[in-house]
């Protein structure tokens, strides 16, 4: 039956030729590793984030008098309600935290350096709209957590010089966050900021595309012809493996990880992306103790206490975040494997380990 | 490498500006009583620490809030002028208390103690102490101290009989609170949880072992209720973790099916 449908389509829209392009004959490096298999473990997380923010939009309503009781009672009322809150919640922790593994390997197996610069700038770019579709989010259950949040996060804007103060009262639609910065942080939430993020992913899956995906510095003999910067060429690696069914297998082994790790935290560790104050309606008389922002911000909003004023934390920020955007400009030297560049590992743990210490110390403090 | 190495030095360079956040403590100005008296020698100095240890200083009520006076201005501090009452005399405490503490005042005039007032009946502070004030609890009924005015064992039956239902209530509001933190709408049952908890508070200063005893038991029928609505939620959550379990072990396998037939292509 499956064959007859599909020589029915091969002798319509030539199906046959797609798969052979695009899945047995389209080869990767022999020595492709399981890391390469991240990009499609976001794939999936981006679709599970859509899908599920399209249920709860059913029942949600965006409307500061309204939006606590409506997430409420998708979480206590609507059938299943609870299981689709939770998935969109921990799935938006889970793309940030797969997001930097992704890059770290990149990283660390040097496929960021030439002609893969612009992989590495749609990705960065997508690290940061992913940090901006959380923050968003954060605000629509409009509870303590939810206000006081946003507030200290929009508040950060108040040190850039001159434009600060008109900054701030861009972003919240008025002095103090209100009922307006929901309707905007909402429509950025749900209209905007997807839409985008499927652009960049669009882009970045056609630069993949185009430059042909780079071989690991290291395992087995490498496959790949060399690039070089005369002219262009794809980087296609003859007597690699298949994409299909190879490593779509992998990629399904990948996934169904994945979404053990998932369903485990979903499942018993539900409160995971909240605290007690994420199910307190906002008041804005009333200031929690204790508000810290999601751990992914967390070092940023450490480096924003420990210096001495926060027009200095934020450039040193943004200074950060501008060097690893631009990294593939910077670090030229085409040598990839990561123990064959000591100071750029070195500084690679120290940076790990200093936005893991921030992190701790935002935490604790 | 040198290159490289400026790269580092300038990456690294920020560092030099961390510097711990200066994070002092911020005490609450001291009032100008606790100023002079914490100095004076015995009955005038006495009560600034018996004081510090008690729930009014916990709450942030100062001496001004029961004796009155201008905790601002020491030269007029223990005017009358600027509403400074002193000490109470022995039969005017549950009035002086009362100020604050109206339902409790009520309570107490209707119960045994309260129509022993000016009799050799208890005040507030015979068993709250006057100026260590203690949070009122069943520990506040015991032996020693009920026994200089009476025998224990009809205490003994009423602390009985409420401590069962102080459990219970602590249990269930224990329950609520953890449903609460995640999420589970709790408003109806925190609601009906705080109706009940009023309604044994009101026992706190009744004598009366029937009607404690009484009350006790109507009190933990309703706590039966809720007991029995939060069992219902803690089931449900148990499935949830069952139907979960199955999910990530049905997860786990098909990633080793799939990495097998990975394996079988290599």
């Amino acid at each position: 039956m499956l064959k007859r449908l599909y020589r029915w389509l091969d002798l319509r829209i030539g199906v046959g030729e797609i798969v052979e392009k695009e899945l047995t004959g389209y080869l990767l490096p022999r020595n492709i590793n399981e890391w390469y298999s991240l990009g499609s473990v976001l794939l999936v997380i981006f679709a599970l984030q859509v899908i599920t923010g399209m249920l709860l939009m059913i029942y949600y309503v965006p409307d500061a008098d309204k939006a606590f009781k409506s997430v409420t009672f998708i979480m206590n009322e609507v059938p299943f309600g609870w299981l689709i809150r939770l998935c969109h919640a921990v799935g938006s922790n889970m793309m940030v935290a797969v997001l930097i593994l992704h890059m770290l390997s990149t990283l660390l197996m040097g496929s960021y350096k030439a002609p893969r610069e612009l992989n590495w700038v749609t990705g960065f770019t997508l690290l940061a709209l992913v940090q901006g579709i959380s923050l968003t989010g954060y605000l629509a259950p409009w509870s303590q957590l939810s206000f006081w949040a946003t507030t200290v996060a929009t508040n950060s804007a108040s040190a850039i010089p001159v434009a600060g103060p008109y900054l701030v009262e861009f972003l919240r639609g008025g002095k103090l966050v209100g009922p307006p910065t929901l309707g905007r942080f909402f429509a950025l939430h749900a209209a905007v900021l997807p839409v985008v993020i499927a652009a960049f992913i669009g882009a970045h899956l056609f630069l993949l595309k185009r430059t042909g995906i780079s071989a690991p510095p290291f395992g087995r003999e490498g496959t790949a012809t060399p690039f070089e910067a005369q002219q262009y060429h794809y980087q296609g690696h003859p007597g690699g493996i298949p994409f299909f069914p190879n490593y779509v297998l992998q990629d399904l082994s990948s996934i169904s990880i994945y979404f053990a790790v998932f369903l485990a935290v979903v499942f018993f560790w539900p409160g995971m992306p909240f605290t007690p104050d994420a199910f307190v309606p906002a008041d804005p008389f009333k200031t929690p103790a204790h508000i810290k922002p999601e751990w992914y911000f967390l070092a940023n909003y450490q480096t924003l206490k420990i210096f001495p004023s926060e027009l200095l934390g934020l450039s040193v920020q943004a200074a950060a975040m501008t060097f690893l955007a631009l990294l593939p400009f910077i670090d030229r030297s085409p040598e990839r494997h990561p123990l064959k560049r000591p100071v750029f590992l070195t500084l690679v743990i120290a940076g790990i380990l200093l936005w893991i210490a921030l992190s701790v110390w935002g935490h604790l403090s | 490498m040198t290159r490289k190495m400026t790269l580092a030095i300038l990456f690294l360079a920020p560092l030099l500006f961390l510097q711990p956040a200066l994070a002092a403590p911020v005490e609450q100005p001291e009032t100008v009583c606790i100023q002079c008296h914490s100095s004076l020698p015995d009955r005038l100095g006495a009560p600034v620490n018996l004081w510090r240890g008690s729930i009014h200083a916990e709450n942030g009520i100062s001496c001004n809030g029961c004796h009155g006076g201008d905790p601002k201005d020491a030269a007029n501090a223990m005017t009358p002028q600027r509403g400074f009452l002193g000490a109470p005399k022995e039969k005017d405490i549950p009035g002086f208390c009362g100020r604050c503490h109206p339902g409790v005042y009520k309570d107490y005039l209707s119960s045994a103690h309260g129509r022993a007032l000016g009799a050799g009946g208890p005040t507030c502070v015979t068993c709250h102490g006057n100026h260590q004030v203690v949070k009122a609890s069943l520990a506040l009924i015991n032996e020693k101290s009920c026994t200089r005015c009476h025998s224990f064992e009809r205490a003994q039956a009423i602390r009985d009989a409420m401590q069962q239902t102080e459990e219970y209530i602590d249990n269930i509001s224990r329950r609520i609170a953890g449903f609460q933190a995640s999420g589970v709408d709790t408003e109806k049952m925190g609601k009906s949880l705080f109706a009940v908890r009023n309604r044994f508070h009101t026992l706190f200063h009744d004598v009366d072992v029937a009607r404690v005893k009484g009350e006790s038991a109507a009190i933990n029928k309703e706590l039966g209720k809720l007991d029995a609505a939060l069992k219902e939620i803690e089931q449900s959550h148990q499935k949830r973790r069952v139907a979960g379990g199955i999910a990530v072990g049905f997860m786990v396998l098909l990633a080793f099916l799939f990495h097998l037939m990975k394996k079988s292509y290599d």
